[in-house]
Order: structure tokens, then sequence, then C-alpha cells
């Protein structure tokens, strides 16, 4: 039976009075992908840095790897690969030095070599030595997936990863999660509307002010017209 | 137990040689504070020694405040700081590179602050600044060690770097009542002996904020 990653039992989020997530239940075994949709505002991104610990839920518990994130030694983040809105690249470092920065800090040997890898794998060689603040914003994209994915983490948590990409940039980053994926590596990711990835059985959930909840088949093959392929 | 210390430490420094921000601001500010510290005082007369030493503190600890929230609020400005939260580097670790990094801009800001104190108020380069050294080494600790944390505080909030002197100057005075103290006595020619009981509250000062900074920090930097 496969590792469950991550596991939501009634999470909620209050900013002052306001709530901002409700009551969300939600589990992701290893190999497994969920999409999590919802309307600009609806706290896709704050669900995002609840998983993966960076927020405290206001009321609820949260499990990564069958612990709370408090309880995680430091060197299990090396399993969580998380991308957020900001893309967390230091804007005066080159995209090189960004990628060499972080494999550093997350222990992969052979820094500079990885990063180099990365910076072919997601189509940015030519732009190695550029600052981060001279790359478009999708390059930049690019690159914070690189950064999110770098350490090959057994769960990847995904804040609109495909924002700003064009054609190419999206097909990648699709082609990104299936190879997690066929690594037995557990991926949620957000979007403002539904997609699906060709080869990926995705869960597919709506985020909304009254929790999080799975389309339904039926709605599902309702949706099937507007559904974004990648 | 300090892995992730050293890429840290050399990505601040790297960003810090690129664009030499902190280090012109803060030469620039402590070499004004020195400057308006002579032109109200004068240069001269007999608790030369004492101004010189008043001086010298006052431009660390508002040199030093804006070196920490430099180090850590810049961090935090990007939101780099959730990079360096999601990776395996433990915060106490991030702590211990960022007040490495105050502690460098604030000796690079003090090695300005001593040359002009001494081109300023006549004084003689010899044993009298060779024994400021501990107890400025001392001082830049504690005060580092204090900024590093307020930061981490103060950065939680709007305009917190405006905030952070305000929170650190009363914290830092039992500090900074020694440091004035041991350092105008050494400039005044007395030996470091003399100054043991001003040392050793530094010392203490060190030990207790250090201590509270390496503990307190994961709890602070952690976002609501």
């Amino acid at each position: 039976m496969a590792e469950i990653v991550l596991q939501a039992q009634r999470i909620s989020k209050f900013f002052g009075d306001r709530p901002v997530l409700n009551a969300i239940t939600f589990a992701v075994s290893a190999g497994e992908a969920a999409v999590v949709v919802g309307r600009n505002g609806v706290g896709k991104s704050t669900l995002i840095k609840t998983l993966c610990g960076l927020t405290r839920p206001s009321a609820g518990r949260l499990l990564l790897f069958g612990r709370e994130p408090t309880d995680l030694a430091g060197v299990q983040f090396r399993r969580i690969g998380v991308l957020l809105h900001q893309t967390l690249l230091y804007p005066n470092l080159s995209a090189r030095e960004n990628l060499e920065f972080y494999s550093e800090i997350f222990g992969i040997e052979q820094p500079a070599a990885h990063a180099r890898r990365w910076l072919g794998q997601v189509g940015l060689e030519r732009a190695a030595e550029e600052p981060v603040s001279a790359l478009s914003r999708g390059m930049e994209q690019r690159l914070a997936i690189a950064r999110a994915m770098l350490a090959d983490p057994d769960l990847i948590l995904l804040d609109e990863p495909f924002a700003a990409l064009d054609a190419d940039g999206a097909a990648l980053v699709a082609a990104l999660i299936r190879q997690a994926l066929a690594r037995d590596a557990a991926v949620v990711f957000t979007a403002h509307a539904p997609l699906e990835i060709a080869g990926v059985e995705l869960g597919l959930f709506k985020l909304e002010s009254t929790g999080l909840t799975p389309f339904d088949e039926g709605r599902r093959g309702a949706l099937r017209s507007l559904l974004r392929r990648l | 137990m300090l892995e992730g210390f050293g890429p840290i430490l050399r990505k601040d420094l790297r960003l810090e040689l690129r664009s030499g921000e902190s280090t012109v601001a803060l030469v620039s500010l402590s070499v004004l504070i020195l400057v308006v510290m002579v032109l109200a005082f004068g240069p001269g007369g007999a608790r030369r020694a004492e101004i010189a030493a008043g001086a010298l503190w006052i431009a660390l600890i508002f040199a030093g405040t804006l070196g920490a929230a430099q180090a850590l609020l810049a961090e935090r400005e990007s939101g780099c700081i959730r990079g360096l939260l999601l990776s395996p580097v433990e915060p106490a670790t991030i702590y211990a590179a960022k007040l490495t990094v105050s502690m460098i801009f604030m000796a690079e800001a003090g090695f300005a602050v001593l040359i002009m104190l001494v081109l300023f108020f006549n004084l003689e380069f010899g044993g009298g600044l060779l024994r400021l050294v501990p107890i400025f080494a001392l001082g830049m600790l504690g005060l580092a060690a204090l900024c590093t944390l307020l930061a981490t505080v103060s950065g939680r909030v709007r305009a917190g770097a405006m905030l952070l002197p305000v929170l650190v100057v009363p914290l830092f005075t039992p500090a900074l009542i020694a440091g004035s103290k041991a350092s105008a006595a050494v400039l005044a020619g007395q030996p470091l002996g003399a100054v043991t009981t001003w040392l050793k509250l530094l010392f203490a000062f060190d030990v207790l904020f250090v201590t509270a900074g390496y503990l307190l920090f994961e709890h602070v930097i952690l976002e609501d």
C-alpha cells in the first residue's frame, strides 16, 4: 500500500476574524497527483503555504509523512519541494548561482553540476549567467520550478505552476510532473481553471469558501469541454 | 549541526559585494554621526576620551541596527526567507548565519568609524586603540544578536525597519553603558584589567542574547 504522504484533517485558517480555509480534509499518497482549482482569492496560495508547513493552521491537523510539520527534522524538508507565488529566487544572483545555492543548502552533492543539469532540464542553459532580475516572468517561473524540484522531493506542492508559461513551458512542467509521479512522488498543485495532463490520473478538487470538494465523475464529465489539456 | 551555514554566509557576502548597499549605507551613516558629534562637542578638551567613546558607540548602535535590518529584512522582503525555511537548514543555523553577516557588516562600519575617530579626535594609533578591539567585538556581538532577533520580530509588521531602533535601543542600554564606559577608560590610557567589570557585563549580555536568539528564532520566524 502506498505511503500517505500528506494528510490534512479539517484544516482551517483564519486571518484575524476572516476565514480563508474552511475544514479542509484531504490526503495524497505516494505516486498520486491532485489539482486544486479555485477562483482568484479563494485561498489556493494559503492552502499550499499551510500544506507545506510554512504557516500554521488555525485549526485542524496536518501530517506530512505521518508527522506534524513541527516534528519534522530539518533534513526531512529535503523531501518536500514547494513552488509559491513568490519565486523564492534572489534577483541579484544569476540563474546558475540561485540553483547552486539551493543545491548546496539541500545538501546535494556536486551542486554546480546539479544546477547545470537542472538549467538544461528547464531550457535555461543560455540564460544561466543572467541575473534573475533580468529574466522574463516565464523564464523566472521555469527557474522557480527547477528550484522546487531539484532535490527530487517525495512531496511536491506547486502554487499555479502553469502561470506565466507559454505552451512549451507548460508542456515542460507537465513532463516534470509526469517524471516525478513515475518515481512515486506525490504532487499537489493549484490552478484557476480545471486542467488535465496527458497520461496522468489527476484527482480534481474545487476550493471554495465552504471547503474543498472533489469533482465527482458526473461533474467531471460535464467539465470535459472546459478542461485545458497539457 | 551548522549545515547550510557556509552557503548562506557566502551568498549574503556575494550579494553585498555585488551591490555594496549595506556597506555604503553603514559607513556613510557612521561617519555622519561621528561628524555631527565632533561638530557638537569639539574634538579637543579634557573629556576627549569620553566624547570619542560616546561617538563610537552611538555610531555603532545606529549602524548596527541598520546592518542587521539589511541582512534579514531584505531576505524577508524578497520572500527568499521562505526558501530557507522550506530547506533542510535548521532555523538556528539561519540565525547563526544572519548573525555572522550582521557582525561582518558592523565590523566594516566599526573599522571606518575607528579610523575617523583617530583623525577627528587626534587619537594615537597605539595601545589604546588595540585595547578597544575586544570591547568593540563584545559590543558588536551583543548588538548583532539582539538586532537579528528583533529584526525577525519587527519584520512581521509594516515599517518594521523603522520600528527596529525603537525596540533595540532600550534593550541594548546596559551593554551601551558598559561599552562606552570601558571604551572611555581605555582611550584615556587605562589597561584592560581596569575595565574587567564592564567586559564581564558585555560578555553576559552576549551570552544572554545569542542564546535567546538561537533558541527563539525558530518560533518568531515562522508565519502565523
